[in-house]
């Protein structure tokens, strides 16, 4: 990857995670090395959203353990993984939306001393110079494709080691869906930081990954680089199902 | 034209009055999403112990001190320890309001157990009237104007350029987000809680001063009126509360002076009714 | 002593009338009226005004409308007849979709203003003077002021209160009274399975109206005098309060409560000699009321008595026929057909929903054949779920048609169109929580005989056999399910899968013609989705039509044809999944979104 790499290493190892004691992970464990981007993709329901909001402490993890670093981040409240260099792009409700953009990058921001914001807001806009042109606009009312620039910066602001993203293109315009994983997310990768995307438009997301891995049914189902995946009708029958069919918790008994 | 002035000179004083109470009730309601019901029985707390002071020989422009100290710690202790346990608990939107307004019986009662049934006053000096044309004010009515205009000019700075006023609408917005950008929201809340219970407070001070006498049970009908405000402007949104304040003041105390000024708080229950019926998210909702 | 006895009798028995009828209203029907006092005031007010002379007698020291001097009954009779009627109005402010505390806040401002406008106005109830001097029932007759009238008044108050008992009873223990607790539980699932919430909730008010006026009628016949300061928003905490520390949903617990709370705390201690300062004693009751709320709110939500679990005789005798199985042998349904053209059961036209600006489904035009298993498949944010909802009614298209069996049902409310056959499941668990199992397969069963309040009233009598055929049937189901063993737990404490089945179940009692799925197999074991899927097939050869929502793709694979393809709001493509699985524009909406 780049020359410099600063990011940190994330792991999970055997993760069950769900909402109030009921799983939906079942026992999943990925890494990701410094300076990697890596993706997971998988049909709806499959437990991709899930997985990433345990892994930022959104969603309770039920087993297994999560490091940053050689830090263990299993249990921490949202704020302290955030504080431990993880940034997160959630789908939706990914901006404050009442806030201009530059409060939400402010906001992103605000671990930082007063100095080292203007410094960074800088840099950021650097990376996305469209939004240097609506600053003072709500983010509310920026279009998807802006919206979602807006989302990533903000997670920048606190220069993460590692960037998580849920679904950076989901509700966007094909075009401009294309437009964010080949520019915006590659870019987050060239800035040093380990990547860690969720997506269901797998094709796409597997021109920009180094590695991938395949969830289905809240279990993993396959992982490999793309030029392995991208060649295999068992990746494509995991989206389509048919085929001969991966053993999982909801296929049914053959 | 002499008594529209008048009544445009009181409609100040209470939408001033309003003002005050309404931003910290609506700023509760953005970063909790809590309708504290219970908030006028702290203002009335608040503005007793006011009178405590004020009673020892503390002028009231200082005893307006102790009474936000009170609401501030007040409404941290009804956060922090009765709305927050029962949010956790996943309470529905129903139990938090009986919760509140069993909260409200407590608050109101305890204070009237310890101060009395009575009505009571402020001792202070109105001051000489100021008068420009019919328009005229006591100086005591002047500096409650001044004080809501620097609180409101307070709140706006606060929540415009402050670090800590841009978590709290951060806060208010995204939770989850707020806390995967790092910010500790349970301390924004606490702080929020706080600074609107100060406010809360002063809002029973001034209520007391803008009264001239008042009881232990004479602010449970001045919450329909914030509630009116509140709404006006739609739930949460600061500004929009001062502008409802500005309204609903003016608007209560004119048709006092042109109708029968027994029906003057009807205007604030025919502004809630209809804002609850057409647009529970006020006036203003749109801008987000 | 005597007196004291006597006064703290009525009041117990007037409270306890008012307790039930909040009983019935909130804990059983969750109908939240924060405004429930004024209906006890009007009911007083009205009992006064009809038995009162008019305004002009006693020197015309008092003003006020009516003033009729009826003789008794007929002030109470009018009493209950104003609190009734006082219902009606507030049905469109109970009902409205607005966050509960929202519209607790207007109900709570409702009864502030009114308490406001009848203090102000004086010709209307003579202002916040009251009335007074309302003559007591039958006075004339006795000597209203002796100890026999007094110990004659307290023991028809407190019989009252028993009968009033007995009838919200037999309201609640009926079918009628399963389905007003199925609306507390969740009004948008009740409306789905074909109940008129609207009509529902308006006989809440009118009938607690009704009740809680009559009490008022019995308190103002007794004290002789009626004004604001009896009924401030308070009084209505206080009677919230009472329920909530009885118990809610448990009318015993509701006697209890008005025992234990008006009473106990602020009755009992009106005659008491004041300790401390003046007004301490008064201070401190309010207290501890207040008190009492948070900490059983906190410690004891459900009450003294908490709601019991309501056990379902099993009854002697075979087993029904499944209602589908009865349907389709009855009503000659035509099975599944082997070739010819298809009769098409259930169509959208050019169907169309925004959520603000998105289109969530554009233009969407599909039908759907009869006694087939159509699945719905499409990556997230397809809008496969808002094309259900607007099938079963749940929500309201933005433009474009929606024919069901021939006739256009756009605009027909969701509970007509369930009551039609057209039933929908929920993608999130939705059981009626704190209905057992039974009982929420029960509730969907239609035209029960004891499934409105006239039938309630009727008595077991009258619709007993008819509910004993809903048991049987619903226990056949059961046990094809296999939770028969589960029979009386509550739905809320099934595990995941086994709710999903009871909302599957719950579905079929309600004599579908067409079921629209939404995600049913989600969490459920994969052995027991299979099972699921074979019975679902085996409905359509009974002549049911199934739309599924799924994401599974193996189960659709197995069980659904056609499958209808949608990304972005707008249909793809549709045929049998192996045909699909060959189509490229198909594979790529999977794969590249």
């Amino acid at each position: 990857m780049s020359a410099d790499v600063r990011g940190l290493a994330l792991k999970a190892d055997e993760i069950t995670a769900g909402y109030g004691g009921a799983p939906i992970v079942h026992g999943v464990s990925i890494s990701v090395a410094p300076g990697e981007v890596v993706s997971i993709v998988g049909p709806n329901g499959s437990g991709k959203s899930t997985l990433l909001k345990s892994l930022v402490g959104i969603v309770e993890v039920l087993s297994g353990r999560v490091t940053v670093g050689d830090r263990d981040v299993t249990h921490w409240a949202p704020e302290d993984v955030a504080r431990a260099g993880v940034g997160y792009v959630p789908q939706v409700d990914d901006v404050f939306a009442p806030l201009t953009v530059r409060e939400n990058l402010e906001m992103g921001g605000y671990l930082l001393r007063q100095s080292e914001v203007a410094e960074r807001l800088e840099h950021v806009l650097g990376l996305f110079p469209q939004l240097a042109g609506m600053l003072r606009r709500r983010a509310g009312k920026l279009s998807g494709g802006e919206r979602k620039m807006l989302a990533m910066g903000r997670a920048l602001m606190l220069e993460p080691a590692i960037v998580v993203l849920d679904e950076p293109t989901a509700n966007l315009a094909p075009a401009i869906a294309k437009l964010v994983l080949s520019e915006h997310v590659r870019q987050l990768a060239l800035t040093g930081a380990s990547v860690l995307v969720v997506e269901q438009r797998a094709r796409a997301v597997l021109e920009i990954s180094d590695r991938t891995y395949v969830l289905g049914g809240g279990r993993l189902r396959m992982e490999g680089t793309p030029a392995e995946l991208g060649s295999s009708q068992e990746f494509v029958d995991s989206f389509l199902g048919g085929g001969r069919r991966t053993a999982g918790a909801t296929t049914t008994p053959e | 034209m002499n008594v529209f002035f008048a009544s445009i000179g009181f409609g100040l004083v209470s939408a001033s009055v309003l003002a005050v109470a309404s931003v910290g009730f609506t700023l509760q309601f953005a970063v909790t999403n809590v309708l504290n019901l219970a908030y006028a029985s702290v203002m009335t707390a608040s503005a007793f112990v006011a009178y405590a002071f004020n009673e020892r020989g503390v002028t009231i422009w200082l005893a307006a001190l102790a009474a936000a100290l009170t609401g501030a710690i007040l409404s941290l202790f009804l956060n922090r320890v009765v709305y927050s346990p029962f949010q956790r608990r996943k309470a529905s939107p129903i139990a938090i309001v009986i919760v509140a307004l069993g909260m409200t019986l407590i608050i109101e009662y305890s204070t009237q157990a310890i101060a009395g049934p009575t009505n009571v006053s402020y001792r202070m000096n109105q001051g000489p009237t100021l008068s420009i044309g019919s328009f005229s004010l006591t100086v005591a009515e002047v500096a409650i104007i001044c004080i809501s205009l620097v609180l409101m000019a307070g709140v706006h700075l606060l929540i415009r350029f402050t670090r800590l006023g841009k978590a709290m609408r951060a806060t208010a917005a995204n939770r989850d987000l707020a806390r995967s950008s790092g910010i500790r929201t349970d301390r924004v809340i606490s702080v929020t809680w706080i600074l609107s219970g100060a406010l809360c407070g002063i809002a029973g001070a001034v209520f007391g001063m803008d009264a001239g006498t008042f009881g232990a049970t004479s602010m449970d009908l001045f919450l329909v009126l914030i509630l009116a405000a509140v709404f006006l402007g739609g739930p949460g949104e600061a500004y929009g509360a001062m502008l409802g304040a500005l309204v609903i003041g003016l608007g209560t105390e004119v048709s006092a002076a042109f109708i029968v000024s027994d029906y003057k708080d009807v205007i604030a229950f025919v502004v809630l009714l209809a804002m609850l019926a057409v647009r529970p998210t006020g006036l203003l909702a749109s801008r987000t | 002593m005597a007196y004291y006895i006597t006064t703290l009798l009525v009041y117990a028995g007037v409270d306890a009338i008012a307790c039930l009828a909040l009983s019935q209203q909130f804990g059983v029907a969750g109908v939240t009226n924060f405004a429930f006092i004024i209906f006890q005031a009007a009911g007083a007010y009205a009992a006064a005004v009809l038995s009162l002379p008019s305004d002009s007698a006693n020197g015309a020291f008092q003003t006020y409308v009516g003033g009729l001097h009826l003789p008794f009954p007929f002030p109470w009779i009018g009493a209950a007849i104003v609190g009734g009627l006082l219902g009606l109005p507030f049905s469109a402010l109970v009902g409205k979709r607005l966050r509960g505390d929202f519209a607790a806040v207007g109900l709570l401002v409702t009864a502030v203003m009114a308490n406001l406008l009848v203090t102000n106005y004086r010709p209307f109830l003579n202002g916040d003077a009251g009335l007074a001097l309302v003559p007591a029932p039958l006075d004339g007759h006795f000597n209203t002021q002796g100890g026999t009238y007094q110990w004659g008044y307290s023991v028809v108050a407190v019989v009252l209160a028993g009968l009033t008992y007995l009838f919200v009873r037999r309201v609640t223990e009926s079918p009628y009274g399963r389905t007003l607790r199925a609306m507390r539980e969740d009004d948008v699932v009740a409306d789905s399975i074909g109940k008129n919430i609207r009509s529902l909730r308006t006989s809440m008010l009118v009938l607690g109206g009704a009740i809680a006026g009559l009490s008022g009628g019995i308190l103002v016949g007794f004290i002789n005098l009626w004004d604001p300061a009896a009924w401030g928003y308070a009084e209505s905490i206080v009677l919230f309060a009472a329920v909530i520390i009885g118990g809610l949903g448990n009318h015993k617990g509701a006697i209890l409560g008005a025992v234990l709370v008006p009473v106990g705390f602020l009755e009992a201690s009106r005659y008491l000699p004041e300790i401390g300062p003046p007004g301490l004693v008064p201070a401190l009751q309010w207290v501890a009321v207040g008190l009492a709320i948070v900490l059983f709110l906190w410690f004891r939500p459900q009450g003294i008595f908490p709601e019991r679990r309501r056990i379902v005789a099993s009854t002697a005798g075979g087993a029904e026929p499944l209602p589908l199985v009865a349907m389709s042998s009855a009503k000659a349904m035509v099975a599944r057909p082997a070739s010819g053209p298809a009769d098409v059961m259930l169509e959208t036209r050019d169907l169309t929903r925004h959520f603000e600006g998105v289109h969530a489904v554009s233009g969407v035009s599909i039908a759907f054949e009869r006694a087939r298993l159509t699945g719905l498949i499409g990556p997230n944010g397809a809008g496969k779920s808002t094309l259900l909802a607007m099938l079963a009614g749940t929500l309201q298209p933005t433009s474009g048609s929606i024919v069901y069996r021939g006739e256009n049902v756009t605009r027909v409310p969701a509970y007509r169109r369930a009551q039609g056959g057209l039933i929908r499941t929920f993608q999130l668990a939705s059981e009626f929580k704190r209905l057992t199992v039974i009982e929420n397969l029960l509730a969907a069963v239609p035209d029960q005989r004891g499934d409105s309040l006239r039938g309630a009233l009727l008595g077991r009598r009258y619709w007993g056999a008819d509910e004993r055929r809903a048991i049987r049937m619903a226990d056949t189901m059961l046990e094809r399910f296999g939770l028969t063993d589960h029979r009386n737990t509550y739905a809320g404490d099934l595990s995941g899968g086994q709710r999903r089945l009871v909302e599957i179940m719950r579905a079929l009692m309600a004599e579908p013609q067409v079921l629209l799925l939404d995600e049913p197999m989600a969490g459920v074991h994969p052995e027991l989705a299979h099972r699921i899927g074979k019975l679902l097939l085996e409905l359509c050869d009974e002549g049911i039509t199934i739309v599924m929502v799924e994401h599974e793709l193996a189960i659709m694979d197995e069980f659904a044809d056609p499958v209808v393809v949608m990304v972005q709001g707008g249909v793809l493509a549709e045929g049998s999944m192996a045909s699909l699985r060959g189509q490229e524009d198909v594979v790529e909406a999977y794969l590249v979104g």
